[in-house]
């Protein structure tokens, strides 16, 4: 009955379809994160908009809570799976921290649904790899945008929450879908329990932590709000005083649905975004590899910064991923010492943030838990 | 519709794995067995 070229065929089909099904499923498994002593709790987005429990947009979040009263400050990372250096530098915080005042939120995979595919057609790596002293650490490299599977098909032409007209995918990018509906899309909702969140613990301020592409205008830069502009730049003079050149960038008034715009007007508070750059989602780059996401060399971005044509120094060296988190690090130290001159009553004290310094010389690994083995 | 949508994958599913067991020649049933990967994959994997 079953001769046996068929029945080798078969084995062969068998054989192929469990690695290559193994493979695909392993993305949507979530990499531990290891908190340090300073997290007082966990809680999860659906804690603030229920429905949104049980669905691939729930997320975690990580709580720090100061002995001393002071500001609420959210930080996102994650908003867009495929740029590392936002996911990395929350994780950095999470396992590093601990407050001395005030309460801090941090949402390390916002949109978790974003984490659970790849960007179709770009062969972007599942993972990369950071090396600690006691082994490789690996991080998913998600897409830009929700997964289809969790939220389809796409409108031919995508209205935000707000009103503003854009292609049809970005209607599942979670930083075009604030302020969110409670009864929208998948993303639409995700946005909406993150207002929820900035509402029910009265979050003072929030900082979405980005990455863009080197041909990109917007980079190196922190995007604010007009109610935080004293903030950013004063941020800006910091960040300068320690060797790091900043852009200042105002949300634009008329761009709708992003984190800068819409959680200023919606919900009053301070809203800033930090962009670093990174090579591996441009589109000039050479051939994606997990090694262009952490060294960040590519020698078709060194020629076209010779061409003059970027908006960032490119040299061989390229930008690696422990500068880009070191940046976003002094970013975010740069902004909370901004909070706390302007409106000394709403300072956080953050300690055990690792220093951009030492996570220059030092790598990220010396940063970051062991693996679990 | 999620179950059609199973049924529909199994049938076509069974219909390749039957067509390589007809099949004489190693090299139909080997160009066969490529798309009842994909079959396969797809029936495993449907959300
Ligand atoms: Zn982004």
């Amino acid at each position: 009955m079953i001769d046996g070229s068929s029945f080798f065929i078969f084995g062969m089909v068998a054989a192929v379809s469990f690695f290559a099904g193994r493979d695909f499923v392993a993305q949507r498994a979530e990499e531990a994160i290891m908190p340090g002593p300073g997290l007082t709790s966990m809680r999860q987005l659906s804690d603030y908009f229920p429905p949104l429990r049980g669905t691939a947009g729930d997320t975690g979040i990580f709580v720090f809570e100061g002995a001393e009263a002071g500001g609420n400050v959210l930080i996102l990372g994650g908003a867009h799976p495929n740029e590392p250096a936002g996911y990395v530098s929350a994780i950095l915080l999470i396992e590093n921290v601990r407050l001395a005042r005030g309460r801090l939120f941090v949402v390390p995979r916002a949109n978790a649904s974003g984490f659970t595919h790849g960007d179709p057609q770009e062969g972007a790596p599942q993972r990369f790899g950071i090396e600690t002293p006691q082994g490789t650490r690996f991080f998913r490299l998600g897409s830009r945008v929700t997964n289809s599977i969790h939220q389809w098909p796409d409108p031919t032409l995508y209205i935000t929450p707000t009103g503003q007209k854009l292609a049809g995918i970005e209607a599942r990018n979670l930083n075009r879908a604030y302020p969110g509906l409670p009864r929208g899309s998948l993303t639409e909702r995700v946005a909406h329990a993150v207002m929820e969140l900035i509402r029910k613990e009265r979050i003072d301020l929030g900082i979405d932590l980005h990455e863009s592409a080197p041909e990109y205008p917007v980079i190196n830069a922190i995007v604010f709000h007009e109610n935080s502009s004293d903030l950013a730049a004063l941020a800006q003079m910091a960040l300068q005083g320690e060797g790091y050149e900043f852009r200042l960038e105002a949300s634009p008034q008329n761009l709708r649905g992003l984190s800068h715009r819409e959680w200023g007007d919606a919900a009053g508070i301070k809203a800033v975004l930090i962009e670093t750059p990174n090579a591996s989602h441009g589109r000039i780059k050479g051939r994606p590899s997990a090694s262009l996401v952490v060294d960040g060399r590519d020698p078709y971005y060194v020629k076209a910064a010779g061409l003059g044509r970027l908006f960032v120094p490119f040299g061989p060296e390229g930008i690696p991923l422990r500068h880009r988190v070191a940046r976003h690090l002094a970013g975010v130290e740069a902004v909370l010492g901004a909070l706390s001159e302007l409106e000394p009553e709403k300072a956080v004290g953050l300690e055990g943030l690792p220093s951009a310094a030492d996570v220059e010389a030092q790598g990220l690994g010396a940063f970051l838990r062991p693996p679990r083995l | 519709m999620k179950y059609a949508y199973h049924l529909i994958v199994a049938y076509l599913t069974l219909h390749v794995g039957w067509y390589i067991l007809r099949e004489k020649s190693f090299w139909k049933q080997a160009g066969a067995g490529l798309v009842l990967i994909l079959f396969v994959l797809r029936l495993l994997l449907i959300q």
